[in-house]
């Protein structure tokens, strides 16, 4: 009885272990489960994290390197860059300016940086694999700042007009550049192939645009088609493509202030602007840059009539003091009104056109103080 | 009641192992977790002082071109890493004067100074920008609140008109420190 007693109580053990074994199984294999799948996510999430890090790093760093490049472009005088991004050519950046300040940076990306002082002119947009920078200065008369301009070899530019001495020197100046001289016979055939935009600089007005735009042009985006049109001496209009035809996007006369001559800055920095804000945005850096450099000079000129008047005889041998200060057209005074104008010109921008006699006129004393006397610049 | 005794037993048993498992677990977690942290640590220190340096040689181009300063001859181009002595001297008040309105915007926080070394019996130092990164302590007096400073040396020519024959040019280097 006690035998049969002891192997019930073994079969219930038995029987109970395996009930509590397949318990404890099923709940390892849960365990293992939750548990798995909680390190699973979180190493997906920690993946995740990384990756919007490294894209955001990686536009940075794009940012970044892009702000060595125009600093290095901006200050080397007359020279050109041919800048390899074949690894962003996923990216289109973008360059805005608004109230003097520009901007660029890449379009959907948090990555900008921001250009207070430097005169930037480019494109609004650049989507490309190989980035052109040129850079000139700009001198009224005196140098003021230099002029950035940013483009890509996938924008394309004709060059619209007869031949003159600016389209020989602006297709010297702009080799190595997309850049194709075409006369206005050949407008309707063109064919702009892959190219990201296309601009027109029309050196001869703008009788041209009244014709139809060509088909394979009218099927590209119109933000990518623009034209310059060179109207007067100094007077520039900007036109987009609009369905089929053109569209003038400036509402006032935009003008180039500049002395003119040879790789005129300000000429080249219409012909490579995106549009007037972004032309006019950046001259107006140049303008408030202008207030600085021409203090210092009005200072250089205090200074010159100091020495003179300490020592007469180097005056008297060339009239120095005549042209810096006694003549009725002097440096000093000139310097003075030169000042004025430029206030007015950074309050008006329509007012900045009497800058340009000025700077003529302190450019001819410069010039006429060079012999005998010891020049201003 | 005789036979629950060994199963509880071998139940604390296994919850000690998961949770012995779980402690190693989280503690290679743990210096995982600061292994990462100092390595970002130190990368990222190595990155600001990459682009403090970046900032030095980029503030040393944008003063040698500078056009409140540069040599200029007529509308010929500049000479090259040439400072005019005349331009130097007035250069440094208007810089100060409108240093929070227009050029801490091109050098941020610097110092540049122009320190002349020949001829000798002229030496001068010119200071032409000075912009530190300053705090208030307690006691309200201010000082350097900056952790990092680079250094940057480049020699340059000075250039001195003069009324009669060719002009005097002496040498010097133009000494920028940026902060971070």
């Amino acid at each position: 009885m006690v035998k049969r007693n002891r192997l019930k109580t073994s079969t219930k053990i038995k029987y109970r272990t395996n009930k509590l074994g397949q318990t404890e199984v099923s709940f390892n294999w849960l365990y293992v489960l939750v548990a798995g799948g909680v390190i699973l996510l979180f190493f997906f999430g920690v993946v995740m994290k990384q990756k919007a890090v490294a894209q955001n790093q990686l536009t940075a760093d794009v940012v970044n390197i892009l702000e060595s490049i125009l600093t290095g472009a901006g200050v080397s005088e007359k020279t050109k860059n041919i800048v390899n991004t074949g690894g962003l050519v996923d990216f289109t950046f973008y360059f805005h300016c608004e109230d003097g300040l520009g901007e660029y940076g890449i379009e959907g990306q948090n990555a900008r940086a921001q250009i207070p002082i430097e005169p930037v002119f480019s494109p609004l947009r650049l989507k490309t694999a190989q980035m052109i920078t040129l850079s000139l200065p700009y001198k009224l008369p005196f140098k003021v700042i230099d002029f950035l301009f940013v483009t890509s070899a996938n924008t394309k530019y004709y060059l619209l007009g007869e031949s003159s001495d600016f389209s020989i020197e602006f297709m010297n100046a702009t080799q190595g550049f997309n850049v194709q001289k075409i006369s206005v016979s050949q407008y309707p055939q063109i064919d702009p192939g892959k190219n990201f935009q296309i601009r027109f600089i029309s050196l001869d007005g703008g009788g041209w645009l009244s014709q139809t735009i060509p088909l394979k042009i009218v099927q590209m985006e119109d933000s990518a088609v623009s034209a310059v049109v060179f109207t007067g001496t100094n007077q520039v209009d900007y036109y987009t493509k609009n369905g089929r035809s053109w569209e003038k996007m400036n509402q006032n006369t935009v003008s180039i202030i500049s002395l003119g001559g040879e790789r005129d800055a300000a000429k080249y920095a219409a012909i490579f602007s995106g549009d007037d804000k972004n032309y006019l945005c950046n001259m107006h850096k140049a303008f408030a840059r202008l207030e600085f450099v021409n203090q210092i000079y009005s200072s250089k000129a205090d200074g010159l009539v100091s020495a003179y008047q300490s020592n007469p005889l180097a005056s008297a041998t060339g009239g120095c003091l005549g042209y810096l200060r006694e003549a009725s057209e002097n440096l000093n005074g000139k310097l003075g009104t030169f000042k004025v104008q430029n206030q007015v010109c950074l309050r008006q921008i329509g007012s900045c056109p009497e800058l340009i006699s000025t700077a003529q006129q302190l450019a001819n004393l410069n010039m006429a103080m060079s012999s005998g006397c010891l020049p201003l610049y | 009641m005789v036979s629950s005794k060994p199963f509880r037993k071998r139940g604390q048993l296994h919850i000690t192992e998961t949770i012995a498992v779980l402690f190693i677990f989280f503690i290679l977690i743990v210096f995982a977790i600061i292994f990462y942290y100092q390595y970002q640590k130190v990368s990222l220190k190595e990155k600001q002082q990459e682009l403090l340096g970046k900032r030095a040689v980029e503030t040393t181009l944008k003063t040698i071109f500078l056009p409140e300063l540069i040599c200029s001859r007529g509308d010929a181009e500049p000479e090259d890493n040439c400072f005019e002595v005349s331009k130097l001297e007035k250069a440094g008040g208007l810089i100060q004067q409108h240093t929070v309105d227009y050029y801490f915007n091109i050098f941020s926080y610097a110092n540049i100074t122009v320190q002349q070394i020949y001829p000798e019996n002229e030496a001068k130092i010119c200071c032409t920008y000075t912009k530190e990164i300053t705090k208030t302590i307690s006691d309200g007096k201010v000082v350097p609140g900056w952790s990092n400073r680079e250094t940057s040396l480049f020699v340059v020519t000075l250039k001195e008109d003069r009324f009669e024959g060719e002009p005097s040019y002496g040498f010097g280097y133009l000494k920028v420190e940026v902060y971070s």
